[in-house]
């Protein structure tokens, strides 16, 4: 707690009122990091004593000291850091890739695929009906026309349905764990994202039609979207074979490899409107199953994981907008709990279709919380489609995944703690 | 598709590199380039805005943190090596040696540029060239061990010439950085003139207490049992602390983990257990930090800098060899000093570089962007000479003195 309390009186005294003339306030975005990697990873170290995941402190720093509590980062500052930000979530996707087994998999891939189609149907459905029902009690609801309330109940569906595979690979690292859960909640994940991806497309273009009356069906958007899915699937394998190329010839500055291969990466996506999550699990899953080498890949950047974990997970809490939060709390809520009853109902109407145990069909939902990166995306491209409504329901969305990102990771937690999966996994 | 051309030129340089340095059991000036890591700058520039753009302005504006990092790692390994257990072991001669030299190159050096300075740039500010004077002396005051560190292998004997040198070449960065610290102190982006002893002072003391500061955190940190886990975080977070808040008050990152490094390399007891840390760390963090050097610079040349560049490369040969027989004399050194014993002093290696990048960064000025670009040039120029200058100094003067 010392060390906690002295960084932060250090941050305090450099951005006091008496130091402010020597400072140079377009150079900031350096200090807000080195000081967010220090008390961050001291915040985590302190949570983890109260048994909480490393990562829901890192998530906690970064939000009181971002723009909404003690502006120690900046908007600018976040902004600043969005390149560093892209760079380590590229590492993480590499990671979760090379976490993912194709000979665990096969065991589980009818328990995967049951549990991502339930849980997505019965998702969709239930924000459906709060939809429906919800414009007699719901103010929020109220000036919305019946279409328009289809549009955005089928839409906020969609982006509920999406689990981080980010934080679920953190939690996982952090708690070393291995297991049957492991790889069906971390499997379960990423299939999730690329099904998301592909059915946001369909709601998307079904919204602007039923609500736009200029509007027919856009078959050419679903093309847009399945186009830059299965780009990136094919920058992923291409980048998956210049891992094993680099590694079977080379096997020198691995480090550097690895970095050039995240900035490579950001760059193809952002250019190209690719994604770069998607871009990097498919390599780390190519290079993991295709050679023999994903071992080295993996423990090359294992071995930085904690920085890089730090400095994502706490740029992303400052990055959490508190003011959505305060203005939607309790519809926010609402959600997140809906949320978590229909992952519940989902999980355990796929897992018992398939004949999976108790212990998956009641706990399995838990560790399908956390929400980030993709919902947030989708959200963005909602909020610039629709102008009517896309703040406000930029604002929920923003709220309900402030919330999962801080909850998701201990549920996850506790649930590998519960089935006995932490601390399994060898160094 | 820049982007993919770039990563083509990534692999083909880590590839040449691999083979290089497989190879590079001799003292080359090539083996050196790739064991340097000076290729990297190569590979930066035409990453950069000079060549195929992938790492635009934009991209390197976010970036930024990275060259911060870096920066402050270089001085922050500086630091460390300087724990006064470690200076003890050497004559007092050898500081005072060390600090004389210091003396004599910036101050001849400053002069010598300044003096040239005037008459080639007529339209700038005279405090500007005094600036830029005493950047370019104090940067022909800085020496790299890294040259020999690779010629260790090689060196057929080993004798004082060679401890020596390897002493010297360690400790004079200690002045050089002094001088930066004093220099972005008092000279301070953007105020340079007005109350310069009071807010010269202050930020000085800063710049001082700050790094002290963190540096008892630091032994505070890893006092008791540190996993290698926590100790990556805390060196990655502290150094870039450090060189964030040097970056947020426009001084040099260098001085200030200069003094982390000293601080917390004189207080702690596990230097055994941070070394291979550091030197797992460094190398990839040098390489990133010279990419992105060379993505920053922006060369303009013109035959005023080509003037610069050939007067760097002079001087520091002549200020190197000239005062050595009278360095003898005043200090009544043990050890004869021959002139050509100050050709074991040309590379100035990545501290040089650090050390130019510090002052752009720090001073947003056309000016500092042709100072960027002389002082590139000049430390390439002598990196390539500089294997030849250590055979034909400390090789040689070894082996007369076992003859």
């Amino acid at each position: 707690m010392i060390p906690l309390v002295f960084v932060f009186l250090l941050m305090l005294l450099l951005k006091s009122h008496s130091l402010l003339p020597f400072a140079n306030p377009d150079q900031s975005a350096s200090l807000a990091l080195g000081f967010i990697l220090v008390f961050a990873y001291l915040v985590g170290n302190n949570v983890k004593r109260l048994t909480l995941p490393q990562i829901t402190g890192f998530i906690l720093a970064g939000i009181v000291c971002g723009p909404f509590i003690l502006n120690f980062v900046s908007e600018s500052d976040v902004n600043d850091l969005q390149l560093l930000d892209g760079l380590a979530l590229s590492l993480i996707a590499l990671t979760a890739g090379g976490e993912m087994k194709i000979k665990k998999l096969r065991k589980q891939l009818k328990t995967i695929t049951s549990i991502v189609f339930f849980q997505t149907f019965i998702v969709l459905i239930g924000f459906l009906f709060l939809g429906m029902i919800g414009r007699y009690f719901i103010p929020f609801f109220g000036g919305m026309s019946p279409l328009q309330l289809l549009a955005f109940s089928l839409l906020l569906g969609t982006l509920m349905t999406p689990t981080s595979p980010a934080t679920t690979i953190a939690v996982m690292t952090e708690t070393r764990s291995s297991g049957k859960f492991t790889d069906l909640i971390l499997g379960g994940a990423v299939v999730k994202d690329f099904f998301v991806i592909v059915i946001f497309s369909f709601t998307l273009s079904f919204s602007k039609s039923v609500t736009m009356p200029s509007h027919n069906f856009d078959f050419r958007f679903l093309l847009h979207i399945l186009g830059e899915v299965s780009g990136s699937i094919l920058f992923g394998v291409l980048i998956g074979i210049g891992i094993i190329l680099y590694f079977r010839l080379i096997k020198k500055d691995i480090t550097i490899f690895i970095l050039g291969i995240a900035f490579f990466s950001y760059q193809i996506s952002h250019n190209y409107g690719y994604h770069p999550l998607l871009i990097c699990l498919i390599a780390g899953f190519f290079a993991e199953n295709f050679s023999s080498h994903g071992k080295l890949l993996i423990s090359a950047i294992e071995r930085s994981s904690v920085p890089i974990y730090v400095v994502f997970f706490a740029i992303s809490g400052a990055s959490l907008d508190l003011s959505a939060l305060q203005q939607t709390w309790l519809l926010a809520l609402g959600c997140v709990l809906l949320r978590g009853l229909l992952k519940f109902s989902g999980t355990f109407v796929g897992s018992r279709l398939t004949g999976e145990g108790k212990e998956v069909q009641r706990l399995g939902w838990a560790g399908f919380i956390s929400q980030a990166g993709v919902a947030l995306g989708m959200a963005i491209v909602i909020q610039d489609n629709f102008p009517d409504w896309g703040s406000e329901f930029m604002a929920l969305i923003l709220a309900v995944i402030a919330i999962n990102q801080i909850i998701g990771p201990v549920f996850l937690q506790r649930l590998l703690v519960r089935v006995k999966e932490t601390g399994k996994k060898t160094a | 598709m820049q982007a993919i051309y770039a990563f083509g030129l990534i692999i083909l340089i880590a590839f040449l590199g691999a083979r290089f340095i497989t190879r590079g059991t001799s003292l080359s000036s090539v083996n050196y380039f790739f064991y340097s890591g000076f290729i990297y700058i190569f590979l930066g520039l035409s990453l950069g805005r000079s060549g195929l753009e992938v790492l635009s302005p934009s991209v390197l504006k976010g970036l930024t943190p990275l060259i911060s990092l870096g920066l402050g790692w270089v001085g922050f390994l500086f630091g460390f090596q300087l724990e006064t257990k470690y200076l003890k072991r050497f004559p007092g001669k050898y500081i005072s040696l060390s600090f004389l030299q210091f003396l004599f190159v910036s101050l001849f050096g400053g002069l010598v540029f300044f003096l040239i300075l005037r008459p080639l740039y007529p339209s700038e500010q005279i405090f500007l060239l005094y600036g830029m004077a005493v950047a370019l002396g104090l940067l022909l005051s800085l020496n790299s061990p890294t040259l020999l560190s690779m010629a260790s292998n090689v060196i057929p004997k080993r004798g004082n010439y060679y401890y020596l040198s390897r002493f010297l070449v360690s400790v004079s960065g200690f002045w050089g950085i002094v001088g930066l610290a004093l220099l972005s102190s008092f000279w301070h982006f953007p105020f340079f003139e007005s109350k310069i002893f009071l807010r010269g002072g202050s930020l000085l003391i800063l710049s001082t207490v700050f790094p002290v500061l963190i540096g008892f955190l630091f032994h505070f940190l890893t006092k008791k049992r540190t996993s290698e886990e926590q100790m990556r975080v805390y060196l990655l977070g502290l150094v870039f602390f450090v060189s964030g808040a040097a970056f947020y008050f426009n001084l040099p990152p260098l001085y200030l983990n200069m003094v982390l490094g000293i601080t917390f390399s004189n207080l702690t007891k596990i230097h055994e257990k941070l070394y291979p840390l550091l030197l797992s760390t460094e190398k990839p963090l040098y390489i990133i930090f010279l990419i992105l050097i060379g993505a920053l610079w922006e060369v303009d040349l013109d035959y005023r800098v080509g003037i610069f560049v050939v007067l760097m490369v002079v001087l520091r040969v002549i200020t190197y060899i000239l005062p050595l027989p009278f360095f003898k004399v005043v200090l009544d050194f043990p050890l004869r000093l021959p002139a050509r014993f100050g050709l074991c002093f040309l590379s100035s290696g990545g501290i040089g570089v650090a050390f130019a990048v510090s002052m752009k960064l720090a001073y947003p000025l056309l000016l500092t962007d042709i100072f960027l670009t002389i002082a590139l040039f000049g430390i390439l120029i002598t990196e390539f000479i500089s294997p030849w200058g250590l055979k034909y100094s400390v090789f040689r003067l070894d082996s007369e003195e076992k003859k």
